[in-house]
């Protein structure tokens, strides 16, 4: 450790000083890069201008190792030393981000010009990412030269982050989600991109039917006087009409009747199913003795809700039902001359043509008698290059759940 | 079990557990005999196994895996880091690492007594994925790999004085942050995979997914350092402390960071 010490900076062999040295330059170079650019949002160039940089960073790492691969400068650059350092700067920057709320407006100047707010998108970012991939491209050469099988997991993990770095990076730019609109019986075959463009699709969808099923409505207890649910600490708050009797907040209720699409007529519901109608129970509502009975309704964008006043404090109400599930079925046609049916749903997706459709939201005003089906349509070639790095890594974390830590620190080189 | 509040039975499971596991503890303070070691060991796995009942038996009545509320998430990981020191103990035969890991499950299980949690049995249509119970589950079984480590960790720093105290504990910290490390990996991963098809891309930086990268970034340092600096000792020890410092933040405090006001990972509770 002494001779680390009196080791003047910049003199072989390097250590820990000059890869915090090297971070810190270029994390400052990035954020003077950013603030002499006023702030802006950076864009990696779109296909193929990010393939054609890709590989020549390839090529250029390949080549810078295959020629150099004794020069200490390389050496360092594969090892521990700079590594740990560039980790850090790199966690430094994500810190940030999990303390400046991300895509929002700046609050001020100083934010706005450092891109605090859109971190992944400014000079600093790339930087180090470049800089992290530099390291990674040249330890996993290091270890593939001569190739052992014993360096197969230290492999899976140091690559597997490398083509995830890499091919997201890259990628950014040819992603494309879009948000399209669909009311039913009507083809739409524009979208709208995130900066809010019109976008014409090689793809035209028909919406056929849109249908929720909803879980049965939650009753609470409100308070009459501030219409806020009465707070019912360490006991459910709500309960699901799942059930013909349950107890809340000292009431026992018991449900009569059940109605999963009605109208009111006169006092009284009656099943209806047009749109705008809603649930609504008849209930008994007994405590302390005293026994009142009614309906409640949770209402709807047409229909009043109803409420049971259980006395002077306290009144029954039926919350709005909850989504249990929300699908669309769509008659989707390509430019290619594919035309298929399919019904999709949130967490099942459609995809087709390089394009995935996913069901994003409806007209929540309206619920279950919503006309409009919000999709989403998402191209990223680049997905299979992430998917293969996830894979990688996957495999190369299953590794270390198999051999575990490498015994004798680095003499034995598992992990 | 009609119109019965499960969590309302919480205190009761909770209570029974806890007092086996101070049997445990105890037992295992009080002699070095034989007997006494497997009697502590089964008090221990005894504690977890009525967690374990509870647990089946609250998923039956809410008809949805109990993973969603911060409160069912302290159930598992206290249920889990139980059996991980149990398991630990049998391995490496150290036994202050079952009162550790099981001082530190009573106190999840103590703040979901103070916290009285009420169950709702909707589950929104994004988290109704095949996807929901290996991420949670791996997710809080690396926490709790991670959070033995990270009593291994503060022992070494408060209470080894020597070296020779700290060598084989550390090679038992290492262990545990492996496979730890391993499972955060996957769980990072699988919510990766997952948020590919409910949201349409695999990585936003919603402010849950930036704290867990910081998380795995600092196991990620603590790993490195490790393997090239094996006989450094203290700072390990303080970096792999730091780390699950940060990683409650991923935890619990992202919710209450003004940086997350919209992130889809804020459970109710």
């Amino acid at each position: 450790m002494s001779n680390e010490n009196n080791r003047k900076t910049w003199k072989q062999t390097w250590s820990y000083r000059e890869g915090t040295i090297v971070t810190a330059a270029i994390l400052l170079l990035g954020f003077a890069l950013q603030a002499a650019g006023g702030g802006m949002v950076l864009r990696v160039a779109a296909f193929p201008w990010n393939l054609v940089a890709g590989l020549v960073f390839l090529a250029f790492l390949i080549i810078a190792f295959i020629l150099w691969q004794k020069n200490p400068i390389i050496k360092w650059l594969g090892g521990v030393k700079a590594a740990l350092p560039a980790i850090l700067g790199f966690t430094f920057l994500v810190l940030l981000m999990g303390f400046v709320k991300q895509d929002v407006e700046p609050k001020s100047t100083l934010v706005k010009l450092l891109g605090l707010t859109h971190l992944v998108k400014t000079w600093p970012f790339i930087l180090i990412n470049l800089y992290l991939m530099i390291l990674l491209g040249i330890v996993t050469l290091r270890r593939l030269t001569p190739f052992s099988l014993k360096n197969a997991g230290f492999f899976l993990n140091h690559f597997g982050l490398f083509l995830v770095l890499f091919s997201t990076a890259l990628g950014s730019s040819d992603m494309q989600r879009l948000r399209m609109n669909c009311y039913e019986d009507q083809t739409e075959w524009r979208a709208v991109d995130t900066s809010g463009k019109t976008v014409e699709l090689p793809v035209a969808i028909k919406l056929l039917n849109f249908n929720i099923d909803e879980f049965r409505p939650k009753v609470t207890i409100i308070d009459n006087q501030s219409g806020q649910i009465v707070l019912n600490k360490g006991k459910n708050q709500f309960e699901l009409l799942d059930r013909n009797s349950l107890d809340l907040f000292g009431y026992h209720v018991e449900v009569e009747q059940f109605l999963e699409s009605s109208g009111k007529v006169g006092d009284a519901y009656f099943p209806v199913n047009e749109p705008g109608s809603a649930p609504s129970a008849k209930v008994k509502v007994t405590k302390d003795g005293i026994e009142i009975s009614g309906w409640v309704c949770s209402g709807s964008y047409v229909n009043q809700p109803e409420a049971l006043k259980l006395n002077e404090a306290h009144s029954l109400v039926m919350l709005p039902a909850e989504p249990r599930k929300f699908s669309s079925e769509l008659d989707i046609q390509t430019k290619s001359g594919k035309q298929v049916t399919k019904t999709i749903e949130v967490n099942r997706p459609f995809k087709i043509d390089g394009w995935t459709i996913y069901q994003l939201s409806y007209n929540t005003e309206m619920g279950r008698w919503s006309n409009l089906s919000v999709l989403e349509l998402v191209r990223d070639p680049w997905l299979p290059v992430v998917y293969f790095g996830i894979f990688l890594m996957m495999a190369g974390a299953a590794f270390l759940f198999i051999t575990g830590k490498p015994k004798n620190g680095g003499t034995e080189h598992v992990a | 079990m009609e119109g019965l509040n499960m969590w309302l039975d919480f205190p009761i499971y909770a209570s029974v557990a806890i007092l086996c596991w101070l049997a445990a503890s105890g037992l295992f303070l009080s002699s070095g005999k034989k007997l006494m070691n497997q009697m502590a060991a089964g008090f221990s796995f005894a504690g977890t196994a009525v967690l374990l009942v509870f647990i089946a038996i609250l998923w039956m009545h809410i008809q949805r895996p109990p993973m969603r509320t911060l409160g069912e998430t302290r159930l598992w990981y206290a249920i889990f880091l139980s059996g991980i020191g149990l398991v630990s103990y049998l391995r490496w035969k150290y036994k202050w690492i079952v009162s550790y890991s099981l001082g530190l499950a009573m106190v999840f299980l103590i703040i979901n007594l103070q916290h009285p949690e009420t169950y709702d049995k909707t589950l929104m249509p994004a988290l109704q994925s095949p996807w929901f119970i290996p991420h949670v589950i791996v997710y809080i079984f690396a926490y709790a790999m991670l959070g033995a480590s990270s009593l291994v960790a503060l022992r070494n720093l408060f209470f080894a004085p020597t070296e020779k105290i700290v060598k084989g504990p550390i090679q038992m910290a290492d262990n545990l942050v492996y496979l730890g490390f391993s499972f955060l990996t996957f769980g990072l991963l699988f919510g990766a995979l997952w948020a590919k098809d409910a949201w349409g891309h695999y990585w936003t930086w919603d402010p849950k997914e930036t704290w867990a990268f910081i998380t795995w970034m600092f196991y990620l340092v603590y790993i490195h350092y490790r393997f090239r600096h094996p006989s450094e000792h203290k700072r390990a020890m303080t970096i792999l402390a730091v780390s699950f410092a940060i990683l409650l933040i991923c935890w619990f405090g992202v919710n209450y960071l003004p940086s997350a006001q919209n992130s889809v990972h804020v459970y109710s509770e």
